[in-house]
């Protein structure tokens, strides 16, 4: 077999013509997926600098819901662009060309950096947001977001060093040859107009086969979102009791809460100690890190009521710690702003049901504009300092 | 080089940077071999398996597909291809659970089913109109 060169390659589609013009789309979805990213990860910082806010309500459901839809509509874009500029994977580096040749190999450095982590992050995305882990070793979280910032770094370095041509390109009619290879004279089997145009339709589709798991009038569009949107209550499970390894101790009936301030045990809640309060009732989503939300009806306690039975300040931050023995978001910090927040409860029902042992029974934290992880089930204390 | 493109290549050398430093200093090597296998891996599965998997389907359909056929079917394999590779992790459901009926709750491979079958339907009826269109 004979290695392949770019001048094999005759196709007048495979041009900086269509390449441009899907970049542009591919680089508004990438910029999109770092910036909702970030927000993510600002999210679920424990203390971040400034704090996160807790309006609107459905802030982190939209930011998360765009972040895994426009990285889905980025597959097609993707594959078609590396598809438009695969003949330069074979353009032969003229080794005697001296300076130029470091400027040629850093160049191609960062397109291989690109396309590297460009892959790495759609594929270990789409992977998560089906609780898919085929890796072993390295956590989907760090990484995930450390590429983000390798894959934005190399994207703008490649803007940069190809602007010039992508300016002529997009300035030009699409069906100019300014830019394309000598050999790339053979007329496609469809006009490049025709091949954007279904690139488009691709993303388009692509949106609208995963949208539905966050925007609930397109449920039934959404034939390949990971999940229907039903669950118990309406609302569908991320970590079960039995996956958490709380089924005995969450349907306990001798469970009760504790109330720590200032490492003192001030109070214990049984389950009638809480219902005993008063209750009050909030629409709040569940966004998932995993792009997927519902709205549920919860009713519940104020965590600040909770608290200030217990004699503690308003305003501090609280550790919230769940009857789970393992796992990551065990144990998590729910900031002053949110514990302050009447909107934030100690949800003991569901859409007027008592909490399913899946979905935190006997008492779990819901707060506004927080991601789901931070949305701790089967709690056992809560913790202020004095 | 213009002072814009300095700035951008100068910011995205920034970016990537911290980065790296970031991939660095909050993994061990385990994990750092672990992320550079796949690091490796995505680009040669696209640029080895997925590239020569549609240029042997270009090549094969431009010999057995009579002409008016070839553009239906570029538009069928951009649309199906691109879309089949989103779905493979709810197609294969890896991620399900049996003690979690909300995850992965959808009939996916019926429905890649009926996508492959309503891209072929697509593609062939517009394949016969164009026929019938240059033989007239």
């Amino acid at each position: 077999m004979r290695v392949p060169h770019p001048d094999h390659f005759t196709s007048q589609l495979r041009s900086p013509a269509v390449a441009a013009r899907v970049g542009v789309w591919l680089g508004i979805s990438f910029g999109t997926c770092f910036l909702t990213g970030l927000v993510s990860h600002w999210a679920q910082l424990p203390s971040p600098a400034i704090g996160f806010p807790t309006s609107p309500a459905w802030g982190y459901r939209f930011s998360q819901g765009l972040h895994v839809v426009t990285g889905c509509a980025a597959v097609p874009l993707l594959l078609v662009k590396l598809w438009a500029v695969y003949p330069r994977l074979f353009e032969r580096v003229d080794l005697g060309a001296g300076r130029r040749l470091v400027a040629v190999g850093l160049e191609r450095a960062s397109i291989a950096v690109l396309v590297a982590a460009s892959i790495f992050q759609l594929a270990t995305g789409l992977a998560n947001a089906s609780q898919w882990y085929p890796w072993r070793e390295f956590s989907f979280r760090t990484t995930h977001y450390a590429l983000a910032w390798v894959a934005i770094g190399a994207l703008l370095v490649h803007v940069a060093v190809r602007l010039p041509v992508i300016r002529t390109a997009l300035r030009a009619d699409v069906d100019d040859t300014t830019h394309d290879r000598e050999t790339a004279v053979e007329p496609g089997p469809v006009s490049r107009r025709t091949l954007l145009r279904t690139t488009w339709a691709a993303a388009g589709i692509a949106v609208l086969a995963t949208a539905g798991g966050t925007v609930p009038w397109l449920r039934r569009v959404s034939v390949l979102a990971v999940r229907t949107g039903e669950g118990p209550g309406g609302v569908p499970i991320n970590k079960t009791a039995a996956a958490a390894g709380v089924t005995t101790t969450a349907a306990d009936p001798g469970w009760a809460l504790e109330v720590v301030v200032g490492g003192d045990v001030r109070t214990r809640l049984g389950l009638a100690d809480l219902r005993a309060l008063p209750q009050h009732t909030v629409d709040l989503p569940i966004a998932c890190v995993e792009g997927w939300s519902a709205q549920g009806r919860w009713t519940g306690v104020r965590i600040s009521d909770v608290l200030a039975t217990a004699g503690a300040s308003g305003g501090r931050d609280v550790l919230v710690t769940s009857l789970q023995q393992s796992g990551a978001f065990r144990r998590t910090v729910l900031p002053g702003a949110f514990a302050d927040d009447d909107r934030t409860l100690l949800a003991l029902d569901l859409a007027g049901e008592p909490l399913s042992l899946d979905h935190g029974h006997p008492c779990r934290l819901i707060a506004p504009n927080r991601p789901g992880v931070l949305q701790t089930k089967w709690l056992s204390s809560l913790e202020v300092s004095a | 080089m213009s002072a814009v493109r300095w700035v951008l290549g100068g910011l995205g050398v920034l970016g990537g940077a911290y980065g790296a430093w970031l991939a660095l200093t909050r993994q061990d090597l385990l994990q750092l071999v672990e992320i550079a296998l796949w690091l490796g891996a995505g680009v040669a599965v696209h640029d080895a398996l997925v590239a020569g998997v549609v240029i042997g389907a270009s090549l094969l359909g431009r010999r057995v597909l009579p002409l008016p056929w070839h553009a239906p079917a570029t538009l069928g394999l951009v649309v199906w291809g691109s879309v089949s590779v989103m779905a493979v992790p709810v197609l294969g459901r890896f991620g399900a659970r049996a003690d979690n009926p909300t995850l992965l709750d959808r009939p996916y491979l019926a429905t890649w089913l009926v996508l492959t079958l309503l891209t072929l339907a697509a593609v062939a009826v517009a394949g016969l109109v164009r026929s019938r269109r240059a033989d007239a």
